[in-house]
């Protein structure tokens, strides 16, 4: 049984993916064209604004393929129970292998497009050290922490329709909320606390630490990050459990 | 002999809707402090054993409880109260046509179809997909198209055949006979006799008295939740059709 539930769950996953994609002719290059317009306008528009952040284009990259993955994959799981309303009615599984199958099928995606960025930030002046490997589990920590998010998110979403609407709409704020296209040094003092309690700052901070200054993570980061994610995944389970024997009732 | 399948009091409720609060914004204007939700029972006390081979219809108006019971004996609803006894394997996919994705062509629904059911490995999918093909009889160049380029009779043949060909141990429907032609159903009655006649167990949700009475030796009847007539099927239609 297990194996097979493992089957499953790698078949809707490809599915996910065969979806995705199935309907464009570049299919997908156009993932790897959002990143890639963005930073063109960040760069035009930023670059002389911003002009005492070190290797600004590479600070902009470094943050922004992780800003997408994280408003691609909660976009997703805010919808997921949503979406596979007719399963849900009429399969015996886990209704947690359809948020899990979203993440990974959104995880492969954004480690595929990871890949020419990454030769891309080489390009921009990225050294290629033994420290880049640190990345790896800072993206494990990263998506724990944005599945916690989607799950709470698509947990209530079932109950509350306008969750997603409204999670539309908090998203983008996030975007410019978060020190994506600016350095978080550059906040005026009085108004950091709005930068610090924002809980990607410190993913982005860590994820800069590896990509953009080429050290390992700070420690000082990791644990916030651990803390962060922990909390949230707990917070996510508890609703998760108090509210999945409603869902058939309610979608 | 032990019944595979044995209900002993079971009720199950559905969380329902207080007021049609749908969104924080109902709850914040309508909802006072009370939870917004309340429980709103399904199925009442239903006592119930399915011995291996049996086939069985289940009967009822609309809203009478049939698919939650199929749903509970599934384990996909858990009964609120009483004890439930499953002693064989369940084939997973319930409504049919639930997994189906029309974006995708024929061929792929049939392997997440046959992925979903637990019948599709490495060994044996060449195999299940021709049983399928042949099963539907869709040609190749439909089963190339996208599905939702499919009529309705198709999209039901590719749905049924993809869980007509597997051997169940325990195999419910839930009202799909209706379409497809004609046929295409006395094929899928055929099969279905076959199924039963290897040894699995049928249970058979319908609103029309005369499949059940074809397909089925034993009829439960249910009305509002509760179970008001179980025995032979040709008087569980004569119960039903009574109904109204």
């Amino acid at each position: 049984m297990q194996g097979k539930r493992r089957y499953i769950i790698l078949f809707l996953i490809y599915k996910n993916l065969q979806l995705k994609y199935k309907h464009s002719v570049l299919g997908f290059l156009w993932s790897l064209l959002h990143p890639f317009l963005y930073l063109l306008i960040f760069l035009a528009i930023f670059s002389a604004a911003f002009s005492t952040t070190e290797n600004y284009p590479l600070y902009v990259l470094s943050g922004l393929v992780f800003w997408i993955y994280f408003a691609g994959a909660t976009g997703q799981l805010c919808n997921v129970f949503i979406k596979n309303t007719h399963l849900i009615k009429s399969l015996n599984l886990p209704k947690i292998i359809y948020p899990l199958t979203e993440l990974g099928s959104e995880l492969v995606s954004f480690l595929l497009g990871l890949i020419p960025f990454m030769v891309l930030m080489c390009f921009l002046g990225m050294h290629i050290t033994f420290n880049l490997l640190y990345i790896i589990p800072v993206i494990l920590l990263f998506s724990i922490f944005l599945f916690s998010v989607g799950l709470i998110l698509g947990s209530l979403n079932v109950f509350f329709r306008d969750v997603g609407i409204l999670w539309n709409t908090i998203s983008p704020a996030l975007f410019y909320l978060s020190p994506i296209a600016y350095a978080s040094k550059l906040v005026p003092e009085r108004y950091k606390f709005i930068v610090k309690y924002n809980p990607l700052y410190h993913f982005l901070e860590l994820i800069r630490n590896v990509l953009w200054q080429n050290q390992p993570p700070d420690m000082h980061y990791v644990g916030r990050c651990i803390l962060i994610t922990s909390v949230t995944a707990l917070l996510a389970f508890l609703i998760y459990r108090k509210t999945r024997n409603g869902f058939i009732s309610n979608l | 002999m032990d019944p595979v399948i044995k209900l002993n009091n079971v009720s199950v409720s559905y969380l329902q809707n207080r007021k049609g609060v749908h969104s924080i914004k109902d709850f914040v204007l309508k909802a006072s402090f009370i939870s917004p939700f309340k429980k709103h029972r399904v199925l009442h006390n239903i006592d119930l054993e399915i011995n291996k081979g049996d086939s069985v219809g289940i009967l009822g108006p609309n809203g009478s409880g049939k698919s939650t019971l199929m749903r509970t004996i599934a384990g996909i609803i858990k009964p609120d109260e009483g004890l439930l006894k499953v002693g064989v394997r369940v084939s997973p996919l319930l409504a049919l046509g639930a997994g189906i994705e029309l974006e995708l062509s024929g061929y792929e629904n049939m392997r997440i179809a046959l992925a979903l059911s637990g019948n599709y490995n490495k060994a044996t999918r060449k195999e299940m997909i021709q049983k399928v093909t042949d099963f539907a009889e869709l040609t190749n160049e439909q089963l190339m198209m996208p599905a939702k380029m499919y009529s309705t009779g198709m999209l039901a043949r590719l749905a049924f055949s993809s869980v007509m060909t597997c051997q169940p141990e325990l195999l419910m429907i839930d009202e799909v006979l209706a379409v497809g032609d004609k046929g295409f159903q006395i094929k899928c009655m055929n099969r279905i006799h076959e199924i039963i006649k290897n040894g699995a167990t049928l249970l058979f949700i319908s609103h029309s008295p005369n499949e059940v009475k074809e397909i089925c030796t034993r009829g439960i009847c249910l009305k509002e939740g509760k179970k008001i007539y179980d025995g032979s099927s040709d008087r569980a239609a004569n119960v039903y059709t009574k109904l109204f």
